[in-house]
């Protein structure tokens, strides 16, 4: 093995020969899927089984409480102190790497107790960058703009409307808290009313960033930054806020990634900007894969950076499966060699200039699809994991097996990774699971096409609930009032 | 479940009443851990004259009424009673007409199924009494309105039992900002949540802890744990985290009516139906505290009670696993 890794080859080589185990601990391994292909003794420790324990390098407990965790950081330190996820990772020994999806200080406590390292920047680091306000700093210092916005404590909304005015963005507003995922802290304000139906999430929230609201699609980017320069991905087009996948207006629903969904000096700028910004999130001491999300307007076409992860997402799939990623290596996979220690050279402008090539992107897209309806029931059946046809008649049915992706042949095919499962409670926002496919799901104006709609509503259907128990004391049962003297 | 609703604008005979009817009860309940486990009469009082010194003589006035004996002072002043703990949601409906709205989950035998309207001390109050004088939910004629949900936490400490609280704060203040400010200062001895609502639509939620500093948030929705769960097999008993996410999605994913909003309260997941657990929903209470109206509410059943229309009387409301 040569000390220096000169090229991509050698850099596929060496993790084909990994002996460190490396695990992928979340809820799901969906975002990180197929990477145990690329790399050697790469497990996941998962929460979730979406796959019936077929996956053979997929890890669950068996024994589960049924709790509802407050976030991903709380389920990822409760699987680091179950007893039969520490026996898997002491019985498979060597010295463990862990990556996560969310981490915090007490994970990355649990993870020194386990003798592990944490691949990715320290916690306090990452929440400093996740922070919305630090990125429209980070942005400004990089020359990547954001939307015209004003970062402001909102006591009321008299004084959002002051704050306003002095910024001069006009009433029409979108408004963000400093942390937290789009669907759930972005708030559309237009009126007193809108503000008072967010009011709770809104004032006491310290900084806020007040953003003019403009008319614009969605996309994301994902990179790498390495010591010898970013590399970066392909521009994906986001899912937004379609009735049939969410109920959370603005909340992001799924991507898809083609070589033409921006126009070419859109994508072109898009990757200019994602470049000096992962430049100078090195420069802040970040290091590592991230996410930026920009916001193109459709009148236009400029582009501003809408908001930064600074960590693998839920798009992550998508850039870590494209064609280039299987011609070369994917993204995450220098994320990895990143903190190897493993001394590595790499032409970054060679490698991103072939990924800018539209020859190396191939159209797929992927729909998280949700229970939409306004009701709470307890799941009694769920599809499961696997290779899903269409029928002529556009039915939806169960094909077979698989956890690959590629394994999609056709338009007519896709992939279903579970979610929900039978036991589950089904509510309003509740994930059923994650449909890939080959293909487009959007139209060209960027609204769910005929052939979406009926996935989405083949998978639903398969979904089965049976209500929760309810009392009722109806006036039969209550006396008329009666007088105590 | 055999409710009443009384009145009464100064403490005289029916508050008498009440005491000698209920004070069996909860002298077995205040007496379960012996009789020295409990605060003296004497740190008692000073410690109501330390923090909640405005309602002292109405304290005293009441201790008369309940015969002038040791023991029944010393759990009138609710300081440092045993524990206590139940589930509870509760939430601010911000629409045309701010509404307070809240399940109160807990066990039925422990409960004192009344609705007691006064004119204490000058102020008039009606609410959800618990203890005597304690309300676990309520409002007054300054158009304050507040609710409690438990806290989820274990920890006991050296203060007093929340109703007690609130009905110091219906006594004594008439803003948010106002009970705020007493509900950050008075020590609780368990933790609590405890959200007010008042007639110029301002609201806050303290989340109260006798071993922290309250926490004044902002914060519309409050069911069983404070900012993070921290008793996770309560939490998972009572379906904390599940009822809180329920309920902002109500507040914030919907445009639902009012009537449709207080509706939920009454099915699940914020209906809960583990009576036998002693965390079965025992009624929902609505205030509209700037119309001075309150309801009390069971599946199929609505009533009315207020400030100015209050009608003594009573109901009997047989909820099928409830005593």
């Amino acid at each position: 093995m040569p000390t220096v890794l000169k090229n991509i080859s050698e850099i596929r080589r060496f993790f084909h020969r990994n002996e460190d185990p490396v695990y992928f601990i979340s809820a799901t391994n969906f975002n990180l899927l197929g990477l145990d292909e690329w790399v050697k003794n790469f497990k996941y420790i998962c929460y979730i089984d979406c796959y019936g324990g077929k996956h053979p390098n997929v890890f669950c407990p068996s024994e589960q409480p049924h709790a509802e965790f407050q976030s991903i950081e709380d389920i990822n330190n409760y699987l680091l102190q179950h007893k039969e996820v520490i026996d898997f990772i002491k019985r498979r020994g060597g010295k463990p790497k862990f990556v996560f999806l969310m981490f915090d200080e007490e994970t990355e406590r649990l993870s020194k107790e386990l003798g592990a390292d944490v691949w990715f920047p320290k916690a306090k680091l990452r929440t400093k960058m996740d922070n919305k306000i630090e990125t429209v700093r980070i942005g400004n210092k990089a020359g990547v703009p954001s939307v015209p916005n004003v970062l402001a404590e909102v006591k009321s909304y008299e004084d959002l409307q002051k704050t306003c005015e002095k910024a001069g963005i006009g009433h029409d507003l979108v408004l963000q808290s400093a942390f937290g995922d789009s669907g759930h802290t972005t708030f559309f304000i237009k009126s007193e009313a809108d503000f008072r139906r967010h009011e709770h999430e809104i004032v006491g929230e310290g900084e806020i960033k007040i953003m003019k609201r403009i008319d614009c699609r969605g996309s994301a980017i994902e990179a790498c930054a390495t010591k010898e320069g970013t590399i970066v991905g392909p521009l994906m087009t986001e899912l937004v806020g379609f009735k049939e996948l969410t109920p959370y207006r603005g909340g992001w629903c799924g991507n898809e990634i083609l070589s033409t969904a921006f126009p070419p000096k859109v994508r072109q700028k898009a990757r200019e900007l994602t470049f000096k910004f992962g430049e100078q999130l090195r420069k802040e001491g970040y290091r590592g894969y991230f996410e930026l999300d920009f916001l193109i307007d459709k009148k236009t076409g400029d582009i501003w950076l809408g908001e930064l992860n600074p960590r693998i997402t839920g798009a992550s799939s998508m850039t870590n499966h494209a064609a280039f990623a299987h011609a070369d290596a994917p993204l995450f996979l220098f994320h990895l060699l990143e903190f190897s220690k493993k001394k590595f050279q790499l032409d970054v402008d060679e490698l991103n200039a072939r990924w800018a090539d539209s020859a190396n992107i191939d159209s797929w897209s992927q729909m998280v699809i949700k229970h939409t309806d306004d009701s709470v029931d307890i799941c009694t059946e769920a599809p499961e994991t696997g290779i899903y046809k269409m029928l002529e008649d556009g039915s939806v049915v169960f094909d077979r097996f698989d956890y690959h992706r590629r394994a999609v042949e056709s338009e007519n095919e896709a992939f279903f990774l579970r979610i929900l499962q039978p036991g589950d409670y089904r509510y309003e926002g509740a994930d059923i699971g994650i449909l890939v496919t080959r293909g487009r799901s959007m139209t060209k104006s960027f609204q769910l096409n005929e052939r979406a709609k009926k996935w989405i509503h083949g998978i639903k259907k398969t979904v089965e609930g049976k209500p929760l128990p309810a009392a009722n004391a109806g006036p039969v049962l209550a006396d008329p009032a009666f007088k105590i003297l | 479940m055999h409710w009443r609703a009384l009145s009464e604008d100064t403490p005289g005979p029916k508050w008498a009443g009440l005491f000698a009817e209920y004070w069996p009860d909860y002298k077995r309940w205040w007496l379960k851990e012996g009789d020295s486990a409990r605060a003296s009469y004497l740190v008692s009082r000073r410690a109501l004259e330390d923090h909640m010194p405005e309602i002292v003589p109405l304290y005293d006035k009441l201790c008369e009424l309940a015969g002038g004996g040791d023991q029944a002072a010393r759990f009138l002043s609710f300081y440092c009673p045993p524990p206590y703990l139940a589930g509870c949601s509760q939430a601010i409906w911000t629409g045309e007409e701010p509404v307070l709205v809240r399940n109160y989950d807990y066990n039925a035998n422990a409960f004192d199924s009344l609705v007691l309207r006064t004119n204490w001390q000058g102020r008039r109050v009606v609410g959800t009494s618990d203890g005597l004088w304690g309300l676990v939910d309520g409002m007054n004629d300054a158009g304050l309105a507040i609710s409690l949900t438990f806290g989820g936490r274990r920890i006991v400490g050296t203060g007093f039992g929340v109703p007690l609280i609130l009905r110091y704060v219906l006594q004594t203040c008439t803003t948010a900002e106002e009970a705020g400010a007493v509900l950050a200062r008075v020590p609780t001895h368990m933790s609590y949540n405890v959200t007010v609502l008042d007639a110029n639509r301002n609201y806050l939620t303290a989340m109260m802890a006798p071993d922290r500093p309250a926490i004044i948030t902002h914060a519309a929705v409050a069911t069983n744990h404070q900012e993070n769960v921290e008793w996770i097999s309560h939490a998972r008993f009572t379906a904390t985290v599940e009822r809180e996410r329920f309920l902002l999605q109500r507040l914030t994913l919907h445009r639902d009516p009012e009537d449709k909003f207080i509706g939920a309260f009454l099915r699940p997941p914020l209906y809960s139906t583990a009576f036998s657990a002693g965390f079965g929903t025992l009624y929902t209470a609505v205030y509209r505290p700037r119309l001075g109206e309150m309801e009390v509410r069971w599946p199929g059943t609505v009533w009315c009670l207020g400030l100015d229309a209050f009608q003594e009387g009573g109901r009997r409301v047989q909820i099928p696993g409830a005593a």
